[in-house]
């Protein structure tokens, strides 16, 4: 596994405890807002607390593709080797 | 399998508010009586849920400016501006909003909706930046995916977010676009304007200010929040809407820079519809010149929320906001509680607005509250007095 993957798996656990306490372990192929039944506010806060965790701006449109935590993942780690 | 499939949790979240009563969600106004007054399921009721701040909708010579210009230019333009003609009042109209700002151009859209679609996505394009308050109205959301630039979204109010977001972009923070509004109509608050003025001229960014729901409301010359923080040097464009304080419809952009004029050329949802009617126009300019002048009105107005913000807190009520404006946005612990508080105030004689996810920040259940110069003392102690038996009668705890 890359560095780059690595801190972004770290970011992402650790936005997610802070930002969703109440769901634990998540499913990472399951849809946000499906399976998962986040609202677009919850994946808002979650997504700038992962954007401070990782110094990094996500664009909104790529938000928008966006539909499980893996592509989450994915995105972050591309946008993260890109700004490196 | 239909194309209406798709809709169903919008019409399940409908059904949830009940059907007793005229509904929370585009509530039938039987007839309208004057800028506070309305007839909702027969009754007549006190308009504490309309945009009408300085509550000119009925004032004479605004009417008798559209009345003139409805039977000497008639009832529509029937085209762009671009292509169709473009009138003299609406030219007029544009001089004078600039003459207000003293600065050199302003350009009038058909709808305030309509301005920021036109002015985000003609302004800023392919390899530049929106960086956009996370709370903003949809029409800056819209405006932002009819643009090619990339849009970034920075914490609601948070200059030091948007700090590190334009640091991120280095160089590149110079095609950056900042926008945030004068009021957040939801909550009522306003932005930290001077921190964030600081943060976008140390990187060298571009600033807009929405002042649609502050337009009217501040400043001396009521010209917004940018004229109240004596910021007006520091921004490159304000937005603002005709609908709310100058009573009518459409919007407009006013700039320092010269070069907005170019926008007319390139702004698709500026060219591509039709331009406001001559009586709107009309209407629009006499509202002006009153909401120029209106430091009356203003006072008005200041004196209303200041009334009713000292009583409401008074009462313990969370507010979306600690600094008292035009909007007030008493905070409910859930929808059943909101609702309540909404019929409730309905049947004590005061129409305001139920606003409930996911138009609201934050999945908030809010009951919400606007005023307007034209109440009266008595329209504010009937609210206030209505509040107040809600209060006694309706527990703040989780109902549900
Ligand atoms: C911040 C903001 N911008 C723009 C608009 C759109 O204005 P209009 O209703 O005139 O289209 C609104 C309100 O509707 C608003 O709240």
């Amino acid at each position: 596994m890359s560095d780059v993957r690595r801190e972004v798996e770290a970011a992402v656990a650790a936005a997610l405890a802070e930002a969703l306490p109440e769901l634990g372990p998540l499913d990472p192929d399951a849809a946000l807002t499906g399976d998962l039944g986040l609202d677009s506010v919850q994946i808002m806060n979650l997504v700038m607390e992962i954007e401070d965790n990782l110094d990094l701006s996500v664009p909104v449109d790529i938000l928008a593709e966006v539909r499980t935590l893996n592509q989450l993942t994915a995105q972050l780690v591309h946008l993260k080797e890109k700004q490196a | 399998m239909s194309l209406f499939d798709k809709f169903r949790p919008l019409a399940e979240t409908r059904a949830g508010l009940g059907n007793s009563g005229p509904a929370p969600i585009a509530t039938p106004i039987d007839r309208v009586l004057s800028a506070t007054r309305g007839v909702i399921d027969g009754k007549e009721v006190i308009l504490a849920g309309t945009n009408n701040y300085l509550g000119l909708t009925f004032e004479p010579s605004v009417i008798a400016a559209a009345s003139q210009a409805l039977a000497e230019l008639g009832t529509g333009t029937t085209g762009s501006r671009m292509a169709n003609g473009s009138y003299a009042d609406h030219r007029a109209l544009e001089s004078e909003l600039a003459a207000a700002f003293g600065w050199p151009s302003a350009m009038v859209f058909s709808t305030g909706y309509q301005a920021n679609l036109g002015v985000l996505s003609g302004l800023v394009s392919e390899g530049e930046y929106l960086l956009v308050d996370s709370d903003s109205h949809a029409s800056i959301y819209d405006g932002c995916r009819l643009s090619k630039a990339q849009t970034i979204r920075f914490r609601h109010n948070d200059p030091d977010n948007l700090d590190r977001r334009l640091a991120r972009l280095g160089e590149d923070a110079k095609k950056a676009l900042v926008v945030v509004e004068g009021l957040y109509s939801m909550l009522g608050d306003q932005p930290p304007l001077a921190e964030f003025v600081e943060v976008k001229n140390r990187h060298g960014a571009w600033l807009l200010v929405d002042e649609a729901h502050s337009f009217g409301v501040f400043g001396e010359r009521g010209l917004g929040l940018t004229e109240q923080a004596g910021l007006l040097d520091e921004v490159d464009f304000v937005v603002g809407t005709f609908s709310k304080s100058l009573a009518g419809i459409g919007g407009f952009c006013v700039s320092p820079h010269a070069e907005l004029e170019l926008l007319r050329l390139a702004s698709r949802p500026y060219i591509f519809t039709a331009s406001p009617s001559p009586a709107v126009i009309a209407a629009t300019r006499r509202a002006l010149t009153l909401l120029i002048e209106g430091q009356d009105l203003r006072d008005s107005l200041h004196r209303n929320i200041n009334h009713l913000y000292r009583e409401v807190k008074a009462m313990g009520h969370e507010l979306g906001s600690a600094d008292p404006g035009p909007v007030m946005a008493i905070i409910l612990p859930d929808r059943a509680t909101a609702l309540a508080h909404w019929r409730g105030l309905l049947e004590r004689g005061v129409y305001a607005n139920l606003m409930i996810p996911p138009a609201t920040p934050a999945g908030l259940n809010l009951l919400r509250i606007s005023l307007s110069a034209a109440h009266s003392e008595d329209d504010i102690n009937q609210i206030v007095t209505a509040l107040q038996s809600l209060r006694e009668t309706i527990p703040l705890a989780a109902t549900a």
